[in-house]
């Protein structure tokens, strides 16, 4: 993909290009100058939660970023799945200073990780054996990290750009063919995930009225019933208007009612 | 290397009865048997002169029930563990008498054959089923049960003294609080070659702050060291956190040597950055206050509640509240109290106790030296 490399790319050609993202300078600090020691990697930039982390992967495309598990904001395992959308993917290092399920995570699914403090040559190995991180491993890590397991943004990738879209904003998936349609606050977008999952990940908040629908509970206006007998939804930002199928009428109101 | 309790033996999974799958078990049994062939052939020793043949048929007989009945539990035990403990013992007592009388029947009914057969009686062999199937089938009853009942109990009692080894550990891992040491001890490793002499500073804050924490829960201190140690957790946090952290103290009132249980305001300050600040990238203001009310201390700690908050706060800041309420109500009892004012966008908590002096004129809580940080 021809894009204009940074600076430091042309200057570092034969070199490890890392990110360190950490919400704490002094953090941050520690592990740039440990990685400056090395003469193979050059620190091209640092971040200070997981949507930085995200902007600065976009422009300055990495080969590892070292990503601290907790963070505010986005922590670093829900960072680490939306960079798995991109192109080219980084490879991922998690460091934290003490997690339990996060390691016996880590661990299960042979995912690197370092404990803080880091050692050096903790680092050197880390460095050496660094490799992505497929998007389905790092669910079933969130799950057991009990980490990042609800994630707080949704990204669909547009060309060599990572968009984010707040789940927050996001008032229903509809699935079509094999893809699924996230209708949010300001558009509409592509995102290749099963509603199914979808549902699992954030309920209560969303209901699944159809087989092919999944709506946001704070965004329903009302349930009405069309002149021919059709119970549908509409919504309170938009005018789409979706159907409920008889299959999850039951259900589906039950749960809109409850939350409202 | 690793603060995790490790994990159970694989063959322990809870259930009280052994495993006879397993060697020692079987050893057990054969050991068992042959002790108390022994002692059983001694107690008949007056009534005939037979010993050594009243030894071998009791040590054989004895032998093969308890290996049949090892054999039966060790197949069927998975099937009882299944089982609630009063159905599985029931059945386990079952099994043991239904080997042990389908083997004395066995045996009669070989002694009868013999009988038939060479038209005297076996001296090994018994003959009568009166003499010998229903003595053993009470004995292996009356046996039966008292080692289910030891099994249980032993059980039983090793689960507790496990039970309570976790609950150690569990309260101790609390109290030392590995996410905040391992993070303070990175930071200062990070200030080590930057900023040495706040490096110094701050393990010396670190030291003093476990030194609290570990000190018996029952410690009292005044007021002044409450608070210094408020400051000190304050002051490592502020190295960690920079910018994001403000804390605004509002403390000129209170006694100094009014006397509280360690470690009551620590973990609301605690708390508050925990809950308040953390979870926000733009950081924001935790505000402390104490005064006086008639014969009581009042203290508030407020922080702000970020809007979404995607992870549910953790157990523990909720057990760290319920642990210093209870703590102010033992040293306290009726007198103390802790409640939430949780809304508009702010979580507060206030801390009330009465005022027990120490009976020496007071100065104010204030400490002489210079305040913590810039930021606070």
């Amino acid at each position: 993909m021809d894009h204009s490399a940074p600076p430091a790319a042309e200057a570092t050609p034969d070199k490890l290009r890392a990110l360190i993202v950490d919400d704490e300078a002094p953090a941050r600090e520690r592990l740039r100058r440990m990685l400056e020691e090395l003469a193979d990697v050059a620190v091209v930039g640092e971040a200070a939660n997981g949507t930085e982390a995200l902007e600065r992967c976009t422009e300055l495309d990495p080969d590892v970023v070292l990503l601290d598990v907790r963070m505010p904001g986005m922590d670093g395992i829900e960072a680490a799945r939306h960079l798995g959308s991109l192109e080219a993917p980084p490879a991922v290092i998690f460091t934290t200073a003490y997690d339990q399920y996060a390691l016996d995570a880590f661990e299960t699914h042979a995912v690197g990780y370092l404990l803080k403090p880091v050692r050096r040559e903790k680092l050197v190995r880390a460095i050496r054996h660094a490799a992505r991180v497929a998007g389905p491993q790092l669910a079933r890590v969130a799950e057991q990290a009990q980490l990042g397991v609800r994630r707080s943004q949704v990204c669909t990738r547009l060309g060599d750009q990572l968009k984010l879209v707040p789940v927050a904003d996001v008032l229903y998936f509809t699935a079509e063919q094999k893809y699924v349609t996230m209708r949010h606050l300001n558009g509409r977008e592509l995102i290749d995930e099963s509603l199914r999952a979808l549902e699992q990940e954030f309920a209560p908040d969303f209901v699944r009225i159809h087989r092919n629908s999944l709506v946001a509970r704070r965004y329903v206006h009302s349930i009405e019933r069309t002149p021919e007998g059709q119970l549908v939804v509409r919504f309170t930002r938009c005018d789409d208007v979706l159907q409920v199928s008889r299959r999850n009428a039951a259900e589906a109101l039950r749960q809109i009612r409850a939350g409202a | 290397m690793n603060a995790r309790v490790p994990a159970p033996r694989a063959d322990d999974d809870g259930f009280f009865l052994p495993d006879f799958c397993q060697a020692p078990a079987v050893l057990a049994i054969v050991l068992i048997a042959a002790l108390l062939g022994f002692v059983l052939a001694l107690a008949r020793l007056s009534a005939a002169g037979e010993f050594w043949i009243e030894l071998a048929r009791t040590t054989a007989f004895l032998l093969w029930a308890g290996l049949l009945c090892a054999g039966a539990w060790c197949r069927l035990r998975p099937w009882f563990a299944r089982k609630p403990a009063r159905t599985a013992i029931a059945w386990a007592l079952g099994t043991m008498v239904g080997v042990v009388a389908l083997l004395s029947v066995a045996v009669c009914l070989f002694g009868r054959w013999w009988l038939t057969r060479f038209g005297a009686p076996s001296a090994i062999f018994p003959h009568q089923w009166a003499g010998f199937v229903l003595p053993n089938v009470l004995i292996a009853t009356i046996v039966g049960a008292l080692a289910l009942r030891y099994f249980y109990v032993s059980q039983q009692w090793r689960r507790s003294v496990e039970l309570e080894a976790r609950a150690r550990i569990h309260a101790l891992q609390a109290r030392i609080r590995p996410h905040f040491l391992f993070n303070s001890m990175n930071t200062i490793a990070a200030l080590t070659r930057t900023q040495p002499a706040r490096a110094e500073e701050a393990i010396e804050d670190l030291a003093d702050l476990f030194r609290v924490s570990l000190s018996d829960a029952r410690t009292q201190i005044t007021l002044r060291e409450e608070l210094e140690v408020a400051r000190i957790y304050q002051r490592i946090e502020q190295l960690r956190m920079g910018e994001r952290l403000r804390v605004e103290w509002d403390v000129a009132g209170v006694p100094a040597r009014a006397i509280v249980p360690s470690l009551v305001l620590q973990p609301l300050l605690e708390n508050a950055i925990g809950h308040g600040i953390e979870p926000s990238p733009a950081g924001g203001t935790v505000t402390v206050r104490g005064w006086c009310e008639g014969d009581s201390i009042v203290f508030e700690v407020a922080n702000p509640l970020p809007a979404a908050v995607a992870a549910p706060p953790r157990k523990g800041n909720r057990m760290a509240l319920d642990n210093v309420r209870e703590r102010l109500e033992l040293a306290f009892p009726g007198r103390s109290g802790l409640d939430v004012l949780d809304g508009d966008g702010r979580f507060c908590v206030r801390l009330r106790f009465p005022y027990v002096g120490d009976g020496r004129s007071e100065p104010t809580a204030e400490p002489e030296q210079e305040p913590v940080a810039r930021a606070s």
